[in-house]
């Protein structure tokens, strides 16, 4: 029998269940690396291959995110032929929390900036951002426990560099988002209201409701169009870097717009990726919680460009996915309602794994539920595990109503009751550990390119903390965009492809197809394949 | 296309100045080991033995000029010292697609320092300038290390002995500028102003650096003074092919599959040099077109795939071998880019004491860009075309002729293409 038909079927499942049944004791924990070995999909050995050419040369990845790295560009030399060219001093490429950040301090700092994003200024995955922003402001909290959390939570894999100063950023980070406008929940004393979360020492994140990412981005985008030296260009991807004549330097983008398809040239001094993550590769046949352009273009544009990666194949799945109903699949409930006190329960009413551990394990230890067939099966055969919404209302009335109110209408849209009926959730593909390697200022390997936000590595190790990673977008951000303006190079810049002819040499060298194209832009059923032909 | 990727015969070329032996870096004892000062001790011996086989070896300037070596030395030889003479060993090594100095800096220093010390030897200079440009790191810092072996060496004891008075080594990076590699330029900075060219005659063999007599030779040129004085003139002579005398580094780069340094007989054909060492074309694509010696030349087309890349033949042809750099340009390039971009560097390169070049390059640059951007007319071609028959010429030194030489030949070979970028 596979994992798929497994599992009690969801009705079935749902008529017994009961939000005042008496829990089984929490199993004795199992050993977590043995618990992650068998069931995180990062485990997955058969699903790695091994990059033949590039910075990264020998590392193992997911197949789908190699096929993209070793890829022929979109552009060749001859489609830059009367090529619209546009100079500016700083070239940041997305419109989320990152980009915004980093385009705002490089204005500050007297840099013209352009502001390129794929889709609209914001669609990003900075407003699905739910639970909050770690910072170490309260009596009890320290920085070093801030770093000390950090770093275990992400099985010492990160740069102890960029952790620290990034822990220490956190009350800076904190003042300037208010000084931006930006709400946050406070206590009745009128201080910042702190709450728990997995792998969090102590409470640590200061949160907005159950939307403090979409809060985020309300005020960072309003601060962004209308700041006079942003130029905001939207729906306009980058398809390819720019070299200077050695391919060693990044000199500046091309962009190409999804309205009329036409390429832009832009010259700039420094380039700033700010162009988040992957979900939408749907990496080991997962549903993701991002949105539609998340197709890790930063990733495949820095490779492609020399630039050394790292944990490319650690990726955070997020463990409370909706799984039911079907249209919202993928889609993401916070954290916090788990941290505010809501327990995973099997198909057979029993807890199986302690809610608050880190995000990796909570999810591996559901796929186990999964795939012993202590899961609960909907109609196209997927299965998931009770997130037991019911239990915590009858314990707190109307916490889920006066903190949550984003789960609460969008499950109330859908027709479902989280007060009233469980929510049927299986982890979700959500966040790319690694990313480009960059320095404490965010520059990467190759001069002239900054990666901020969830396109850099190194910060999170091989596991995401929750609430840092809106920390992180605005420190490094705000780090990069000063970085990138203070880089004043001289002399005219020759822009060319010759890092895509560098990359074409190794890849004939290495005997390599050149079939596909990269980067993929949309995912192919949101274009029916136009973007990878 | 067929012809042009069928596999030719591979001959093992000639390594001489790359000689694996000679590559030992800034390592002097291993450098002894492999011969190295041996020539220096002929030259101490038979100055005039030196400058005969270089006469027989038929050594030409190979930083771009193709001037005939001996001839430069005995122009030098016939003056007398005011008090000094100098040699300066140029380095500047700035165009686009040019890195064989760079490479024998870094790989072979002592070759380069034996060589010119020879050539000081010869000649009768007392003073050797090492002008390199500021921005090549590594090669700066074998160059330095190997320069402090000098300077406590016997070979230089014995050079200075020989010579009558001391003789000094000095490194002398750069201005970093373009400019700075012709050779009155070179000159006022090692005096210590801003490079700017100056009028010929007096020749720098009269009155070069503070007045003194002065020979400028390229550092590929004195690297290979010394294995011609160890083997003959008619050795290296033998070692060209056809009318071509020796070797030459060849620098190849863009859309090719192993871009890079090669060393191959002067006269080896353009075919060979991309098919059979550069590996073929990327992607398999066709030829379009190749910039020679980098920018300030004709632009080669299929069409001279066969010809001997040697001064003489190149000249022929309306072209010239420069520094020896080979741009590949493949079918999919934008020639209209790639020229607005050439000229670009010449106009930010030009150093603007004469005001046609000054505002002539700058006008070209500014044109061309707005051809390359779709936005150029009927116009602004003709104005291109007629500032092709104006500016050369006009200058004191040959920057706005050599960007006159680019636009005119892609003119020539590529008209269509930049009438179709019209707006």
């Amino acid at each position: 029998m596979t994992a798929m038909t497994k599992g009690i079927y969801f009705t079935e499942a749902l008529a017994r269940y009961r939000a005042d049944s008496e829990l089984g004791p929490l199993p004795e924990p199992v050993d977590v690396y043995a618990l992650l070995n068998a069931y995180h999909p990062d485990y997955l050995r058969d699903s790695l291959v091994k990059l033949a050419v590039g910075a990264n040369a020998g590392d193992s990845c997911q197949r789908e995110l190699a096929e993209l790295l070793q890829a022929e560009a979109f552009i060749d030399e001859a489609d830059l032929a009367g090529t619209p060219v546009t100079d500016i001093d700083v070239l940041v490429i997305g419109g989320g929390g990152a980009g915004c950040a980093a385009a705002l301090m490089a204005a500050e700092k007297g840099a013209r900036v352009l502001l390129a994003t794929k889709l609209r200024l914001g669609d990003s995955n900075t407003v699905m951002a739910e639970g909050g922003i770690q910072a170490a402001i309260e009596p009890d909290d320290s920085i070093q426990q801030h770093i000390q959390d950090t770093l275990r939570g992400g099985h010492h894999a990160g740069d102890p560099a960029l952790v620290s100063i990034m822990a220490a950023d956190g009350p800076e980070v904190l003042r300037w988002l208010i000084q931006q406008g930006m709400q946050f929940e406070q206590t009745t004393g009128g201080d910042l209201h702190t709450r728990r979360a997995g792998g969090l020492s102590t409470p640590r994140l200061v949160h907005c409701r159950d939307y403090t990412g979409l809060e985020m981005m309300r005020v960072l985008r309003e601060a962004v169009i209308q700041h006079r030296s942003i130029e905001v260009w939207e729906q306009s991807p980058a398809v390819e870097l720019l070299s200077n004549e050695t391919g060693q330097k990044c000199v500046g983008a091309v962009l190409t717009s999804l309205l009329d398809g036409r390429l832009r040239i832009v010259r700039t001094r420094s380039v700033i990726l700010a162009t988040g993550g992957l979900g939408r590769l749907h990496l080991n046949g997962f549903p993701t919680s991002n949105h539609l352009g998340a197709t890790g273009d930063g990733l495949v544009l820095a490779y492609r460009i020399g630039a050394q990666l790292r944990e490319l194949d650690s990726f955070q799945y997020h463990p409370t996915g909706l799984l039911h109903p079907a249209h919202l699949s993928g889609k993401l409930v916070t954290e916090g309602v788990r941290a505010a006190g809501t327990l995973l329960v099997n198909a057979l009413g029993n807890r199986f794994i302690d809610e608050l551990q880190p995000r990796d394990v909570v999810c591996a230890a559901i796929l186990r539920e999964c795939s012993e067939g202590r899961g609960i099966r909907v109609d196209d055969g997927r299965v998931g595990v009770w997130l037991d919404t019911p239990r915590l209302e009858r314990a707190r009335p109307g916490l889920l109503e006066k903190q949550f109110p984003n789960l609460m209408t969008r499950t109330k849209i859908a027709g479902v009751d989280p007060r009233k009926q469980p929510l049927l959730t299986h982890p979700t593909l959500h966040y790319q550990n690694g990313g480009v390697v960059i320095d404490v200022n965010g520059a990467t390997t190759v001069p002239g390119l900054y990666a901020v936000g969830e396109v850099a590595g190194g910060i999170h190790g091989r596991n995401r903390l929750m609430g840092n990673a809106l920390l992180d977008i605005i420190s490094f951000g705000r780090r990069a965009g000063a970085a990138a303006t203070a880089n004043r190079d001289r002399g005219p810049k020759k822009v060319t492809l010759e890092h895509v002819n560098r990359l074409r040499r190794a890849l004939t060298i290495a005997g390599m197809p050149m079939t596909l194209r990269s980067p993929q832009v949309l995912p192919d059923y949101a274009t029916g394949g136009a973007w990878n032909r | 296309m067929e012809s042009l990727t069928e596999k030719m015969p591979l001959t093992e070329p000639p390594q001489v100045l790359l000689h694996p032996n000679q590559r030992v870096g800034a390592d002097m004892v291993r450098w002894r080991k492999a011969g190295g000062g041996k020539a220096l001790v002929r030259a101490v011996q038979d100055p005039a033995f030196v400058r005969e086989q270089i006469r027989v070896s038929d050594l030409r300037g190979l930083g771009g000029s193709g001037f005939p070596v001996w001839r430069k030395w005995e122009a030098a030889l016939d003056e007398l010292p005011k008090p000094d003479k100098y040699l300066v060993v140029n380095g500047n090594e700035d165009e686009p697609g040019t890195f064989k100095d760079r490479l024998l800096l870094e790989q072979t220093p002592h070759q380069v320092i034996e060589g010119a010390v020879v050539a000081a030897l010869s000649i009768g200079a007392n003073r050797i300038v090492f002008y390199i440009n500021p921005d090549i790191k590594r090669p700066l810092v074998a160059l330095r290390a190997a320069l402090d072996q000098w300077q406590s060496s016997d070979l230089l004891e014995l050079a200075s002995t020989a010579l009558g008075k001391p003789l000094g080594l000095v490194l002398c990076p750069g201005s970093g500028h373009y400019i700075g590699g012709e050779e009155t330029a070179a000159m006022a900075w090692i005096e210590g102003g801003f490079p700017f060219p100056r009028g010929k005659p007096p020749y720098p063999a009269q009155a070069g650096v503070h007045g003194n007599p002065t020979v400028i030779n390229n550092v590929e040129t004195l690297a290979h003074v010394s294995h011609i004085v160890r083997n003959g003139g008619a050795w290296f002579k033998s070692l060209g092919r056809g009318a071509g005398a020796g070797t030459k580094l060849y620098s190849l780069s863009g859309d090719v599959l192993h871009p890079g340094v090669f060393e191959l007989p002067m006269g080896t054909s353009l075919r060979e040099l991309i098919f059979v060492h550069g590996g073929g074309l990327l992607s398999g694509k066709p030829l379009k077109a190749v910039f020679t010696g980098g920018p300030s030349s004709n632009l080669l087309t299929p069409v001279d795939l066969d010809v001997a890349m040697d001064f003489d033949s190149l000249r022929a042809r309306g072209s010239s071998l420069g520094t020896g750099a080979m741009i590949v340009v493949s079918e999919g390039t934008g020639i209209v880019k790639r020229v607005a971009e050439y000229m670009r560097f010449f106009a930010h390169s030009s150093c603007g004491q004469c005001p046609s070049c000054k505002t002539g390059t700058a006008t070209m640059s500014r044109l061309l860009d707005r051809i390359d951007t779709g936005e150029g007319t009927v116009a602004d071609l003709n104005t291109l075309k007629s500032l092709c028959t104006m500016l050369p010429g006009s200058g004191r030194c040959h920057l706005v002729n050599g960007a006159v030489l680019l636009l005119d030949s892609a003119f020539r070979h590529f008209h269509e293409e930049f009438r179709q970028a019209l707006h």
